[in-house]
């Protein structure tokens, strides 16, 4: 790991939004900026891999897409029994908690595409694919654990029956529209609708579009990691709530979920050191736009510090800061 | 003198992923309309919207009769039993146009 990587711009800014917080600087971004920045984000690599994908291998791009739903799934259901082992926090606070750390940060993948071609590192595009197909699995994998939470609470506690029997046909009509939130997702819906667009799309009018795609593409990138860094240290102030061992459970469930997604990447897809960095930064990272509205929703009792914490302000700047580097470096150490 | 009528303003605030079911309830127990703002702030939950735009907190106002605020208040309070973080709070306001609180959303 060289001190290089984290003298990327992107990196920088990062790190200048945290300081201009930390010494209480007046800047500040318009509300939703970095919201708008991460649509553009999503847009710019959207399109530009469709259309690299439209001259790619089908059987692979299906192999990913399994792989991905595969690591939606099971990396949330790890990362609950991790939790409930701490005895640190209520069943529903971890299913809340851990259906972030299935799901993914796009602004993190983005970070590591950015790290990748500073090295000029190749990459496969399939990660991709993966990136979309990993935002809702995990919302739903959170759902199903925070039902079985309820469940669990009620058959212990007798006396809560008011509270806690939601289990009526209300509470089915929510799940199908939870259902339904999570696949049509606002990133989701980005993501794959531009990817189709740059597959089919004529290559003269793609042509056309190149310096919105990529000449300023790392720059928004900053603007946005710079915007990310306010926002990630307002959250460094709630870590005494959060305590030490979720706080720990913030660093080790990315480093876990990244050598998996590494491995993934290396032995079951057969990628590049490239490509198996970024399935393993896809393992690694925790959604911070999608699952918490949907937590929110579908599991009020959970205490939004907590997930809120741990996905923007300490899982989000250990990926950038030190995880990339190290989920490259495992790739580097496992692809033959 | 212009002549004044009592009517409630009902108050809430919210996190912002919980708009459209608020919305839905309104128009289910018909109101005549709301308005809605972008709040923050600090309180029991312990947490303040940041403002980012990833977890934003609402400030709901509608005026309504007070033969419609207990059906409304039952519902709310449902929605507190389940866990989530409402702050609601009711007070006396004075209209010179009732008939505007009267018609409901469609």
């Amino acid at each position: 790991m060289s001190l290089s990587s984290l003298l990327l711009p992107a990196v920088l800014f990062f790190a200048l939004g945290v300081i201009a917080r930390l010494i209480k600087s007046d800047l500040k971004f318009p509300p939703d900026l970095a919201k708008v920045l991460s649509i553009y984000l999503l847009m710019a690599i959207g399109l530009h891999g469709g259309y690299e994908l439209a001259k790619a291998d089908m059987a692979i791009a299906f192999q990913s897409i399994i792989w991905a739903l595969i690591l939606g799934f099971t990396l949330p259901i790890v990362g609950y029994l991790a939790l409930v082992a701490t005895r640190k926090v209520n069943p529903l606070d971890a299913a809340a908690i851990s259906a972030h750390y299935g799901s993914v940060s796009a602004g993190t993948f983005l970070t590591a595409i950015a790290y990748l071609d500073n090295l000029s590192v190749e990459y496969e595009t399939y990660p991709l694919i993966m990136l979309a197909v990993m935002e809702s699995p995990a919302i739903v994998v959170g759902l199903i654990l925070a039902a079985k939470a309820r469940q669990s609470i009620a058959s212990r506690d007798a006396d809560a029956s008011a509270a806690v029997t939601t289990t009526g046909s209300g509470e089915k009509s929510n799940f199908k529209e939870m259902l339904r939130d999570a696949f049509t997702n606002g990133s989701v819906v980005v993501l794959i609708g531009s990817m189709i667009i740059g597959a089919i799309a004529e290559p003269s009018g793609m042509e056309k579009l190149k310096p919105f795609i990529d000449e300023i593409f790392m720059g928004v990138l900053c603007l946005f990691l710079f915007d990310m860094g306010m926002v990630a240290a307002r959250r460094i102030g709630d870590f005494k709530q959060v305590g030490i061992v979720l706080a720990a459970f913030g660093v080790v469930m990315p480093l876990f979920g990244g050598a998996v997604g590494v491995y993934v990447g290396a032995s079951m897809l057969d990628f590049s050191v490239g490509g198996a960095t970024l399935v393993g930064v896809l393992g690694a990272s925790a959604s911070y736009i999608a699952v918490p509205p949907a937590m929110r929703l579908a599991v009020p009792e959970a205490n939004p510090s907590f997930y809120l914490t741990l996905s923007l302000g300490i899982t989000f700047p250990f990926n950038v800061i030190v995880g990339i580097p190290l989920y490259h470096a495992m790739a580097e150490a496992i692809v033959p | 003198m212009v002549s004044l009528y009592a009517e409630k303003l009902l108050n809430i605030i919210a996190n912002d992923s919980l708009e459209d079911r608020l919305v839905c309830m309104f128009k289910k127990y018909g109101v005549s309309g709301y308005t809605i703002l972008t709040a923050r702030g600090e309180g029991s939950s312990g947490h303040f919207s940041d403002m980012s735009g990833f977890d934003a907190n609402i400030l709901v106002k509608v005026v309504l009769p007070e033969s419609r605020v207990q059906v409304i208040l039952e519902s709310i309070e449902r929605k507190i039993k389940k866990g989530h973080h409402l702050t609601v709070y009711l007070s006396n306001v004075e209209v010179i146009t009732p008939e505007k609180f009267e018609k409901t959303l469609s």
